[in-house]
């Protein structure tokens, strides 16, 4: 390995967790001076590796080399030490304190143990001004923009003048223009002989931005190609590989009745305009990426935040100012994207989970016992094939899947005339992924609506009937899945036909 | 197999068996412990602080607590005893007017516990703070009630409130077996029950589910008010006198009482039944140090170290 150029190197480098390969046989480099993309679907292991990297996870397998020499980064600081530094998606600035602070944090110069501040400005104007950036090292970092913050962040990885420097998602936060002033400083940085390690799943970004592009998919180096060469479509068809899809049965039709209708729903910020029907027994995808009001839309569908104009109409009647208990006893029913936090009561029993929404119906007058709990349980265990040793047992204990499960479950149990699925298949495995499919295609046959989110677009193709995409709130389109393939619709949902 | 079994019921149980054992260490220790008439009397010293307990599970359960219970006991108590003056004083019968003050001082209690419980959900101010700012303005209402000296306008009768007997039992201790039957019947069997636990364990969660969390929420911070109210009518019975300097640090016994009976501070843990267990327990653990002669300020220190023993015992539990 002596005898490359790359600053940094992994040779087939894995990371196990309990029952997942995270990921296996990673073999890349990263060069001075250039601008290295690392792009793959969630869970494709990009943030495995770009934390092996710095030294917050250690590695279940491979090497890693620093100018041709084998490291063992076992902490962060190993890292900094071999000049790594790295931005996270998520900002680590404390808005009390001041630019020049925030990017010497932990490091601001001393006079006698006091701060010496003159000092603390100079270095930190240094660090911005080598960067080419126009910020106020005296300003309070709160009262900046979040684009004016992405930079003091980089600055402050700059302060330590690393070699290569990693960035998560910088611009997820960010408006168009004020990317392209990222983007320039991202440059500058390369064109010092930085190598730069760009993490991201905005595709339409790299052909601005990077050199060359590493594709990782379930865990899997699948190749590193230079940017001039490849097109967008070919990368979007190493990110999702041949998908085998599964047909829907053919016997499942919408029906002509509309059980749900959204007229004009606004919510400010977060998307506009959103008209769309849903018919019985229809399976209604929503397709859009991260930050494309998707689950905004579905909160708001369901009552659990407010919209700011539009109605929602059920049952030919609009409803009025909705609330999640409202639009339960109309019939809808949800289940929230984050699982842990939103859906689930994690200290209390499987049982006790499974009849949060469902104790209404469960219960006669408000008397409700065990034994009454048990029954319904019982059969939506049977039903969804959950595994479980008791249904006593704390919710927590089951994985991902089964807890998913009986978050559907729940809701099955209150007889709804719609559900609404956000992101039901994250972190689940592909079994209990197809035995949600078949909830769905089951509650479609019995003239059952279903509003389904996700970001894995070849699960829409592959159970939808009809499939909504959505961008920066708008929706901008409606396709069918039989006329498009998984990374024809990630090419419309980023904007890219 | 019966090992394992006994193993887990002794788990479960462990507060009733340690509370069985300090039965049988006073028995032999303490003269007079093991007598119908003490243990009655037990009962009755503890039936004020365990009705509110009861209450104050649930809202514990719930996510929230209310620290100025013990100041709603003093206010409950001096309220009434103010209403039945002033109605008298109107040439309403004085029957008339305790009834009727008794009802005020009820729906005084539930309005307080409800609007704390309003603000709670409304502005999102915990009920930590709402409740300890309730605790300094009702000991200061019970003072301008009374004008700081107990006031006696009670009819003789009002006194089988908190002093007499029905059939041989003490009457505090009736309510109190029917507030345990009542609160138990709510947490263990009604969809109510359901969702203060659901709440108190993910109130997120449980909006998402269709629970009606602010409903949830100002419902138990008022009915526990109430029970207060309550306690602080049969107080005032059985002194025969409004007054408002009874009742000081009740909270913190009655929290106490909520916690060694395993209820959880973080909320969507616990049980009326532990909460009765922890409230007989700390009544006999007074009791028996009393017959024996322990000064006041052991008991003090036993106390605290005994709640804090019972707390680490229920979390090694876990």
């Amino acid at each position: 390995m002596s005898e490359t150029p790359f600053k940094l190197a992994t040779r087939d480098l894995g990371k196990d967790y309990p029952g997942t390969v995270a990921l296996d046989g990673v073999s890349v480099g990263f060069a001075p001076g250039e601008v290295h993309a690392l792009i793959g679907k969630n869970g494709a292991g990009k943030s495995t590796l770009v934390k092996m990297l710095a030294g917050s996870v250690v590695p279940s397998r491979g090497q890693i080399f620093c100018d041709g020499l084998e490291v063992a980064l076992s902490s962060p600081q190993d890292a900094f030490a071999q000049g790594i530094a790295i931005v996270y998606q998520e900002l680590s600035l404390v808005p009390g304190l001041t630019v020049a602070e925030n990017i010497l944090l932990g490091r601001t110069p001393k006079k006698r143990g006091i701060i010496d501040w003159q000092a603390t400005y100079a270095q930190a104007a240094g660090v911005l001004e080598r960067m080419r950036v126009d910020i106020d090292v005296r300003a309070r970092t709160g009262d900046l923009g979040v684009a004016k913050q992405q930079v003091v962040e980089i600055a402050k990885a700059m302060s330590l003048d690393p070699k290569v420097l990693m960035l998560d998602e910088p611009t997820s936060a960010l408006a168009r223009h004020e990317t392209e002033n990222l983007f320039r400083l991202v440059r500058g940085l390369a064109a010092e002989g930085v190598a730069i390690v760009y993490i991201s799943h905005r595709l339409h970004e790299l052909r601005h931005i990077a050199d060359r592009v590493t594709v990782l998919r379930d865990g899997r180096h699948i190749d590193t190609v230079a940017m001039v060469e490849t097109g967008v479509e070919q990368i979007v068809q190493m990110m999702f590989g041949e998908v085998v899809q599964r047909e829907r049965p053919g016997d499942l039709l919408p029906g002509g009745t509309t059980v749900m209708e959204v007229q004009g729903l606004t919510c400010e910020g977060k998307f506009a305009e959103v008209d769309f029907s849903l018919y019985e027994g229809e399976v209604l995808g929503i397709a859009g990426m991260l930050g494309s009001g998707r689950t905004e839309l579905l909160k708001a569908l369901f009552g659990a935040e407010p919209a700011d104009s539009g109605k929602v109409v059920l049952q030919g009647r609009s409803v009025d100012r909705p609330t999640p208990a409202r639009m339960k006893a109309l019939g809808l029913a949800f289940t929230p994207e984050d699982r842990k936090e939103e859906a689930l009561v994690q200290a209390h029993s499987i049982r006790a989970n499974m009849c949060m929404a469902s104790m209404g119906q469960i219960a006669s007058g408000g008397y409700i016992t065990r034994k009454m709990e048990q029954a319904v349980v019982d059969e939506q265990v049977a039903k969804l094939q959950i595994k479980v040793a008791s249904t006593e047992d704390a919710v927590s204990s089951l994985s991902g899947g089964n807890q998913q499960k009986v978050v559907v479950g729940n809701w099955l149990s209150t007889r709804p005339q719609v559900m609404l699925f956000d992101e039901p298949t994250r972190g689940i495995d592909v079994q209990a992924k197809q035995q949600l499919f078949q909830v769905m295609w089951d509650l479609s046959r019995e003239g059952i609506a279903t509003v389904f989110v996700s970001t894995e677009l070849e699960e829409l193709v592959e159970v939808c009937h009809r499939i909504l995409i959505m961008r920066e709130g708008w929706i901008v389109d409606e396709v069918r899945p039989e006329t498009l393939t998984a990374d024809e619709l990630a090419l419309r949902c980023m904007g890219e036909n | 197999m019966w090992i394992a079994k006994a193993v887990t019921w002794g788990k479960s149980s462990i507060m009733e068996l340690i509370l069985f054992a300090l039965c049988a260490i006073l028995a032999f220790e303490a003269d007079g412990f093991f007598s119908v008439d003490n243990l009655l009397n037990v009962l009755r010293n503890v039936s004020m602080q365990g009705i509110i307990a009861f209450g104050m599970t649930m809202v514990i359960i719930s996510g929230e607590i209310d620290l100025s219970v013990g100041s709603a006991v003093a206010f409950a108590g001096c309220l009434t005893a103010y209403l039945t003056e002033s109605l008298a004083a109107t040439g309403l019968g004085l029957g008339a007017s305790v009834a009727l003050a008794m009802l005020g001082s009820l729906l005084m209690g539930f309005a307080v516990g409800a609007l704390s419980g309003f603000i709670r959900v409304r502005f999102g101010v915990p009920s930590f703070i709402t409740t300890l700012a309730w605790m300094t303005v009702l000991t200061g209402s019970a003072q301008l009630l009374t004008g700081g000296f107990p006031l006696m306008p009670f009819p003789e009768w009002y006194n089988f409130l908190g002093g007499g007997y029905l059939l041989g039992i003490p009457f505090p201790a009736i309510v109190f077996a029917l507030v345990f039957l009542l609160t138990h019947f709510l947490m263990g069997y009604t969809t109510w029950g359901r969702s203060i636990y659901a709440v108190g364990g993910n109130a997120e969660a449980a909006r998402l589910s269709g629970i009606d969390v602010a409903r949830v929420k100002v419902v138990v911070m008022a009915v526990v008010a109430c029970l207060a109210a309550l306690a602080g009518i049969m107080q005032s019975a059985e002194i025969m006198s409004g007054a408002a300097t009874t009742a000081k640090g009740w909270e913190l016994d009655v929290i106490a009482a909520v916690i060694i009976g395993g209820t959880s501070l973080m909320g969507g843990e616990g049980k009326i039944r532990g909460t009765l267990i922890g409230v007989v327990f700390l009544g006999i653990l007074v009791n028996g140090m009393t017959l024996m002669n322990i000064s006041e300020y052991w008991q003090h220190v036993v106390r605290g170290v005994l709640i804090l023993s019972a707390v680490l015992v229920n979390r090694a539990n876990q």
